[in-house]
């Protein structure tokens, strides 16, 4: 009984070694393109990658085939690792010749994932959010679809002053990390410009999850905006704590950087009900091509497409639509296709810059609502207002060879 | 004055940190197994509290019952799977119990999904009261007060009880303990099941603090090891006490320096192990 | 079965292999990396007994080491990896000194904790590390005129080196002081009061799989071209065990095997189901129960089934499963 056990346990084994070839038989044929979707499904920020995942197959389903080849799509967990990343992004551009990528929600992902693209000369599209991806690391396959730190600061900060003139001391906490000073720097000009107080910064690390000190600290300040400049789950925590901590009835809070509907449905109504929230895309955002999306989410998935979902869509659909354009799925062709191109998006009328390959899209200042106030289970925050701020090639330090 | 209350804020912090790693602390003690899967059960106590209070059950029910679910749970885990592995190599109760931990969170994003949830304190708690100059939510002065209770009440169990006795025998010497009658499987699972459900209603009272999500294990796991190291693996007290410090230096680190608060506390840890061979109180 | 010239063949036709398994030149190259770490791993764990918690600082610093040599240094790329060798060995030893002063758990736990110490050093300073990006754009130098651009290129060079570490590593496995290790780690008491400075031989094994280690980590880093955050993370040193673990304790070609195994099976898994951790965690439990000699353990038995044989030398060996305490 234990030979057969262990005979049994061996076949196995070696099954198990020799299978993937067997499981990789679904090499790309050359009759069709892929996009391929490099996001976490697994590790810490699964949440956020399976609505990309979905969303870039949709985008594909939907464009069905072009230049006479079928469009298909293949999905990449990158674990929440760079490593990780970087390796299935290599295999995927030599083993499935895959060329057009779009994904990459983490940062330290997308800056690894875009050099190894560029290596290959493949293009690279990505919602992540460090400066770097379209500034002092730029390079010609890496496209951004998100607002950087200038315009997430400008656009929320700036209008949130115009509106409460009166409040002139402010408070931050701050992520101890080069994302978070660039929100922070962004934040300390325009209050400069503007003549307000910055009473105090706790800085804090990536890994924190206890705020309480914090926000001891910020209470201390008597600020009469705290300015929080974390994101992710860290926000969440943030946010929670500080309404915890009666917060709200003190002061103004304005979360700079937050995720979308996935945030607000994680926190719930109770918790976002009187905050200001900066985001990338909001699904009640009025643009046609917004409209048709949300329309073809809702009826196909039954739920409103979230900032994960929105962004992963447009992104891949801009991808098909510049090999459309540049007739051909090649890399270098592509990129050429794609740099200055101007569309409908989802917040309205966005061109991708040629020169650093950032696209030029509104960012939104958004307020939550109250529980009674909600029209439907969706309906967390409403649009106080947006704009476009970005730096130029050149101040964000992007030199394109 | 702010040092004054961020030592309080340390405080409502150890004392969850103590709670979760006394159970660990315990079972090292007594079974001299390295719990991987501690953190496991942190997370599936709030999960359980943030499911039962959706279902409408009220929060002093739900906090319970999903520490009695876990501990229920946990034995089950102990009889069918642990206890086969007890007479082996360390390595072993690593791996195991390191497969468990992920089986588990795995398990519990696929029954709640990914995202994780905000977890409304009970309608009594959601206030914040004034101290002086500072606020503090009610619901940390609740679990502060909770879990003090909670310790004296372990305390006593331990120190006054006729199981805590054995239990305490037991870590001398499991074969006097069966010598004397006592059948130590059961003791074990007992034991076992009592730490885990400890760490669960850990979860359970931290879900309103810091919400739940699928990840939340790992962390505590980190934290729950560094305590247990630091107070003495087997100590009641060392727990105790190395919860609090690391809450207050955590909580103090974060006016002083803030970044540097996890560095500090594994600079913490390994000197402690370097230079106290028990820890503060443990024993071997 | 035993000898270990027939398991450095079994290494050799492993390298051999792999290509016409894998399709994937970076997959197959991350393997031997893993399997130089998890070989490193496992001359601490099966020879001398101790479970260190702390590859992944050796794995981190060795990624760090050369990312930092050839972004910012001129450098060939073998004076780099010697480089990463040396650093990876000199942390080693401190760590291992300041470790072994306490045993079993303590051991266990003074490691983990170094590890979290070192990830959060490597976070903090960032403008050394990258911090969380990492370093990023590390060029793949060729040796002299050898260019390794390509993945297979870099393939065969990594198994050259696969190759040769783990000779090396047997030839120490095998040496009067592998045996030592292995007297040590059945008992160090006796070892202790027969005059060996067990102290001395416990730290020179750290510095040993300190050195493999850091290797595996440089040649990682220019794998895929960057030095991230994660090599020096808990997770890694976590995977490197388990793949020792996996593999089976009881020799050196049973870390190959386990990195093989953790590394092809991980990937193959997540490309199917999302949460194929949770059948990860199943294994490492299946594992703990029934599988403790680990891949090569059930190997053995098998080809011992099929030869009929009952016992022999494999009774002798170092190996722990089901080992008393």
């Amino acid at each position: 009984m234990h030979r057969r056990r262990f005979l049994q346990l061996s076949s196995i084994a070696s099954a198990a070694l020799a299978a993937p070839p067997i499981l990789r038989a679904a090499r790309a044929a050359d009759d069709t393109i892929t996009v391929a979707a490099p996001v976490p499904m697994s590790g810490a920020f699964a949440a956020n990658g399976k609505y990309g995942s979905m969303g870039t197959a949709m985008a594909v389903a939907d464009a069905g085939s072009m230049l006479g080849k079928k469009l298909s799509y293949l999905e990449i967990d990158t674990e929440g690792r760079p490593a990780t990343a970087v390796r299935k992004i290599q295999e995927a551009m030599e083993q499935k010749k895959v060329q057009l990528f779009a994904g990459g929600i983490l940062s330290s992902s997308a800056l690894a994932m875009g050099e190894e693209v560029n290596k290959h000369h493949g293009v690279f599209f990505t919602t992540a959010g460090a400066d770097e991806i379209t500034g002092s690391k730029c390079n010609k396959s890496t496209f951004r679809w998100s607002v950087p730190t200038y315009g997430a600061i400008n656009e929320t900060v700036r209008p949130l002053i115009e509106k409460m003139p009166k409040a002139k001391r402010w408070y931050t906490i701050t992520p101890k990390y080069v994302f978070g000073e660039g929100l922070l720097n962004a934040a300390k000009d325009v209050f400069k410009e503007k003549g307000v107080e910055l009473v105090g910064n706790s800085y804090h690390s990536l890994d924190e999850k206890e705020f309480s000190g914090y926000i001891t600290n910020a209470v201390a300040a008597q600020p009469d905006v705290l300015l929080i400049l974390n994101f992710g789950s860290q926000s969440s925590a943030t946010l929670r704590q500080a309404v915890n901590f009666g917060l709200k009835s003190k002061m103004t809070i304005l979360l700079a950087w937050a995720s979308g509907l996935e945030q607000f449905e994680e926190l719930g109504a109770d918790v976002s009900d009187g905050i200001y929230f900066g985001a990338q895309y909001w699904h009640q955002i009025d643009s046609p091509f917004n409209k048709q999306l949300v329309a073809e989410v809702k009826k196909e998935k039954g739920i409103n497409p979230n900032y994960s979902f929105a962004g992963a869509y447009l992104m891949a659909k801009l991808l098909a639509d510049g090999a459309k354009k540049a007739g051909s799925a090649d890399g270098p062709a592509v990129i050429k296709a794609l740099e200055g191109m101007e569309y409908d998006g989802l917040t309205g009328k966005e061109t991708i810059r040629a020169a650093d390959h950032q696209v030029i899209k509104n960012y939104y200042l958004l307020k939550g609502k109250a529980k009674a106030a909600m029209k439907d289970k969706d309906d967390y925050a409403d649009i106080i207002s947006s704009g476009q701020s970005f730096l130029s090639p050149q101040d964000a330090k992007c030199k394109m060879t | 004055m702010i040092y004054l209350f961020q030592l309080m804020n340390g405080i409502g912090l150890g004392m969850l940190y103590f709670l979760l790693a006394v159970g660990l602390s315990v079972i090292f003690g007594l079974l001299h197994f390295v719990n991987f899967a501690h953190g496991a059960f942190y997370l599936l106590g709030a999960y359980l509290c943030y499911a039962l209070l959706q279902y409408g059950v009220g929060f002093w029910g739900a906090l319970v019952l999903a520490a009695i679910i876990v501990a229920a749970i946990a034995a089950v885990v102990e009889t069918g799977l642990l206890k086969r592995i007890y007479r082996l190599d360390h390595m072993y109760h690593i791996v195991a119990t390191i497969g468990l931990a992920l089986m588990i969170q795995e398990i519990v994003i696929i029954v709640w999904g990914p995202v994780g949830s905000s977890v409304p304190a009970p309608k009594a708690l959601t206030g914040a009261i004034m101290l002086g100059h500072f606020i503090y939510p009610e619901y940390r002065l609740f679990v502060i007060g909770f879990t003090a209770v909670l310790a004296a009440i372990l305390w006593w169990v331990l120190e006054g009880t006729r199981l805590g006795a054995v239990v305490r025998a037991g870590s001398e010497s499991t074969d006097m303990v069966s010598l004397l009658g006592y059948d130590i499987n059961r003791i074990n699972t007992a034991v076992f099941a009592l730490g885990a459900g400890l760490a669960g209603l850990a979860g359970a009272l931290a879900a309103p603090i810091r919400g739940v999500d699928p990840f939340m294990g790992v962390e505590a796991l980190a934290v729950a090891f560094v305590v247990v190291v630091i107070g003495g693996m087997g100590s009641y007290t060392g727990a105790l006490i190395a919860g609090l410090l690391v809450g207050i230096v955590q909580s103090l680190m974060t006016t002083l320096w803030p970044a540097g608060a996890s560095l500090a506390i594994y600079i913490a840890m390994v000197l402690v192990v370097l230079v106290m061979p028990r820890g503060l109180l443990g024993r071997a | 079965m035993d000898r270990p010239i027939f398991h450095f063949a079994l290494a050799v036709l492993v390298a051999l292999l792999l290509p016409f398994f894998i399709r994937s030149g970076t997959l197959a190259t991350e393997v031997l990396v893993f399997a130089i770490a998890a070989a490193g791993c496992n001359l601490l764990l099966g020879y001398t007994g101790l479970l260190s918690f702390g590859q992944g600082i050796f794995f981190g610093l060795g990624s760090y080491t050369l990312g930092l040599a050839l972004i910012h240094t001129t450098l060939p790329l073998l004076p780099t990896l010697v480089l990463a060798m040396i650093v990876g060995s000199v942390v080693a030893i401190v760590i291992g000194a300041l470790s072994i002063r306490r045993q079993g758990v303590y051991f266990v736990m003074l490691t983990l904790a170094f590890a979290q110490l070192f990830y959060f050093l490597a976070y903090t300073f960032s403008d050394i590390t990258g911090g969380d990006n990492g370093l990023i754009g590390i060029p793949r130098r060729g040796i002299g005129p050898l260019a390794l651009n390509s993945s297979w290129s870099y393939y065969g060079f990594v198994a050259v080196i696969f190759l040769i570490s783990f000779a090396a590593l047997q030839r120490i496995a095998t040496s009067t002081f592998g045996r030592t290790l292995l007297a040590i780690r059945y008992n160090g008491e006796r070892a202790q009061a027969i005059g060996f400075p067990v102290r001395a031989f416990k730290i020179a094994a750290f510095a040993v799989s300190g050195a493999v280690t850091g290797l595996a980590g440089a040649l990682h880093a220019l794998l895929i071209g960057i030095a991230p955050l994660s090599d020096i993370d808990y997770h890694t040193s976590e995977s490197i065990l388990v793949m020792t673990i996996i593999g089976g304790t009881g020799n050196l070609f049973g870390s190959v095997l386990g990195a093989a195994f953790y590394v092809i099976v991980s990937d193959t898994l997540s490309a199917i189901w999302p949460r194929w951790l949770l059948l990860l965690g199943a294994l490492l439990v299946v594992l703990a129960l029934y599988v403790q000699k680990g891949i090569w353990g059930v190997i053995e038995s098998a080809a011992r089934a099929v030869r009929g044989r009952r016992g022999g030398p494999s009774a002798m060996k170092a190996d722990s499963a089901g080992s008393q305490r």
